[in-house]
């Protein structure tokens, strides 16, 4: 079956063609959403939402790109927004903190290791991702499609609807700003 | 010291190389299907009740007694007779309030 075959399936909420398009790309949306959120859990409710997304709102794509781009920019989406509810919680956990008599100390999450990390650069790659959770979104973004994902210049700006040389410098900006906050961490 | 620590650098940065992709738990189109059909449970839970006839019928009496009130509301105060008997019952109230005080004033001692 042809990409324009199951996106007019889709549109007719074929489950057949429902179950072919998960089977096919869900390994693409779960990695991309742990390389962002750094837990197997969130990845998967994330990965979950992405779908489900795809299945409502079929009517609007418009076959102007790729499905797989279409997807990718639902999962970016997705996965920026829920970094930024939990940053907004840990926010108000703080001030609620200094507001109550609690004298619990917060409880940091376990340091994450990428499932696909080689055994060897297991250790080294948690200081790593620590620092790519500091990057600012765009950062982010390209970083974790280009090194994570394993796309391309050109796949990247189409996902991101900006230019090659745009996704570029992200990447070259943040390298320089993972320089820095790993020699911090290493110091 | 700097030579070992931009050594570690590169190695955390190069950590990445080869990296596998990481996959789902298993049946996880299973799973998916199931939160679809609790979300779809709960919306058709919500919209059974609110397309109940009873409710129907006594959300769209709402709607007309408060249309209703609006109207009668608003043409009582567009009514020149209304208007003109509000005028005058003002006009006596400022008189009952100002005329004992102009008595006052101007009473012959």
């Amino acid at each position: 079956m042809n990409e324009s075959e199951l996106v007019a399936l889709l549109k007719l909420k074929d489950r057949q063609a429902f179950k072919e398009m998960v089977e096919t790309w869900q390994d693409m949306v779960y990695n991309t959403s742990i390389g962002f959120l750094q837990n197997e859990e969130d990845a998967e409710d994330i990965s979950q939402e992405v779908f489900i997304k795809v299945y409502q709102s079929i009517y609007s794509f418009k076959g102007q790109s790729k499905l797989s781009t279409w997807i990718y920019r639902i999962t970016v989406s997705k996965c920026l927004d829920h970094l930024r509810k939990k940053k907004r919680k840990k926010r108000f956990a703080f001030i609620q903190g200094l507001y109550s008599n609690d004298n619990n100390l917060a409880i940091e999450p376990p340091d994450f290791v990428h499932p696909g990390i080689k055994t060897e650069n297991k250790e080294i790659s948690i200081a790593l991702f620590k620092a790519i959770d500091k990057l600012p979104p765009n950062q982010k973004t390209a970083f974790v499609l280009n090194k994570i994902e394993e796309l391309s210049y050109h796949e990247i700006s189409e996902v991101m609807d900006s230019s090659e040389s745009a996704v570029d410098s992200l990447l070259q900006r943040a390298k320089k700003n993972l320089q820095v906050l790993l020699k911090d961490a290493f110091i | 010291m700097d030579q070992h620590l931009n050594k570690k650098i590169d190695e955390a940065l190069q950590s990445l190389d080869g990296i596998a992709k990481a996959t789902p738990r298993p049946f996880f189109f299973t799973r998916l299907e199931a939160r679809m059909q609790r979300e779809k449970s709960k919306w058709e839970v919500i919209s059974s009740f609110v397309l109940r006839p009873a409710i129907v019928f006594a959300g769209i009496c709402f709607i007309l007694v408060i249309n209703v009130a609006v109207i009668l509301t608003s043409s009582s105060l567009n009514n020149p007779a209304l208007q003109q008997n509000n005028e005058i019952s003002a006009a006596d109230e400022y008189n009952s309030v100002s005329a004992p005080l102009y008595e006052y004033v101007n009473a012959t001692p």
